[in-house]
């Protein structure tokens, strides 16, 4: 396991945080590099160019806003580096139609609540993620796949 | 606990990358390749109602954006204009600040056929006169008339073209021609002349699934037809619901 770390963080082009990817701390940010056969889902997203679509990133936090419009449902979130910093974190989803087809509301995120998010990261390194998956405090995960099927 | 996700990350990988295609490994959301029960059969001559693209796995990879596997044949013309434009799909991906692609950058109609590529339902409202197609990105309506007329000798063009369709058995078959030359044939920036002519075949399997088999013909633009069958599955509990595309420049500066 040793040297699979190693590997990756060789391969990371994310700067985000230091030398050590510790998950001792619920807060923390995650960073997974998953190889991933699939290609983006067959619906390709008009913005795909900035995402890096064969990594995958974690991060856990509090939500600070959720704007559930068109073209693209948006949730903002705050989330503790390594140091304890805070940072601000934005993400995607699809439109609100197709989520509305899953059950979503305008409220089904709200500021306040806990929330762990799972993505394609941005190939800058900004902290943007075009969102796949979504898990409440609670643990419940909300469907975010192409739900418009 | 890195452990442990670090596994369960990596085996869930392992499984993606040894079945690709599989749509129950990709969760619930893409629907299942066959209906689970057996559907009920088709009302003769109607195709009322709300429908959702529904792609057989073999054409998931490229149907969000383009047709077929391979490219169409083109023309030298077809080939020139298709080199110069700059879509933000497919093989040749320029960002928003850089790409042509007239849906995106002037919210243009997206024409026939290139509305089916657009990911979200359309409703088919039907009357003696005509099929209304609703479709939902950006309210775009065709309509299709089947009373029996013929195109117009002197066609006015316009985005979505002049469509007329006569029922040929259980398969309604429509005819379009008459467009500008304001919209791409795809997402992935394929173009047409004023000679694109659009032959959709619809034939409603069972109640809840119809296929469309397209039939695109330019000779300016195309060496030959190219050639498509599109999937579609009913969703009665669905409505038609409102998208603007012009809300889409107000997001613009999200992706930087």
């Amino acid at each position: 396991m040793g040297a699979l770390r190693r590997k990756r963080r060789e391969n990371s082009r994310l700067k985000l945080i230091g030398d050590n990817v510790k998950n001792t701390r619920v807060s923390s940010i995650t960073l997974f590099l998953v190889l991933v056969a699939l290609a983006p889902v067959a619906f390709a997203h008009h913005g795909n160019a900035n995402y890096d679509t064969t990594k995958s990133i974690t991060v856990k936090g509090v939500v600070t806003g959720f704007e559930f419009v068109n073209p693209h449902v948006q949730i903002t979130w705050d989330a503790k580096d390594d140091s304890g910093a805070t940072q601000s974190w934005q993400g995607e989803l699809t439109s609100p139609n197709r989520l509305s087809r899953d059950g979503w509301t305008k409220s089904s995120i709200k500021a306040g609540d806990t929330i762990t998010i799972s993505g394609y990261p941005t190939k800058s390194g900004a902290h943007e993620i075009w969102i796949q998956k979504v898990v409440m405090g609670s643990g419940e995960e909300l469907p975010t796949g192409m739900g418009g099927n | 606990m890195w452990n442990r996700v670090g596994t369960f990350i990596l085996a869930g990988a392992a499984a993606l990358a040894l079945s690709p295609a599989l749509p129950a490994q990709t969760g619930q959301q893409q629907g299942s390749a066959k209906p689970a029960a057996a559907s009920a059969p088709a009302p003769e001559h109607d195709l009322s109602g709300v429908w959702t693209m529904h792609a057989p796995p073999s054409q998931r990879r490229f149907i969000g954006a383009t047709y077929t596997a391979e490219p169409p044949e083109m023309t030298a013309w077809g080939t020139e204009k298709y080199n110069a434009n700059k879509p933000s799909n497919g093989p040749r991906t320029h960002s928003l600040k850089d790409t042509d692609d007239p849906v995106l950058k002037q919210c243009l109609p997206p024409g026939t056929p290139r509305i089916y590529l657009q990911p979200f339902p359309f409703q088919m409202v039907q009357t003696p006169k005509e099929i209304v197609m609703i479709y939902e990105y950006d309210h775009t309506v065709r309509q299709i008339f089947i009373d029996g007329r013929k195109h117009p000798d002197d066609i006015l063009p316009t985005y979505m073209g002049h469509s007329i369709g006569k029922w040929e058995g259980d398969t309604l078959v429509v005819d379009t021609v008459g467009f500008n030359e304001k919209t791409w044939l795809d997402r992935d920036g394929h173009p047409h002349s004023d000679q694109l002519h659009v032959i959709e075949r619809f034939h409603r399997v069972d109640f809840d699934n119809m296929t469309i088999d397209l039939n695109i013909q330019d000779p300016k633009a195309l060496a030959k037809p190219w050639v498509s069958q599109l999937s579609v599955q009913l969703r009665p509990s669905w409505d038609i619901m409102e998208l603007v595309c012009t809300d889409n420049a107000a997001f613009e500066d999200f992706e930087k």
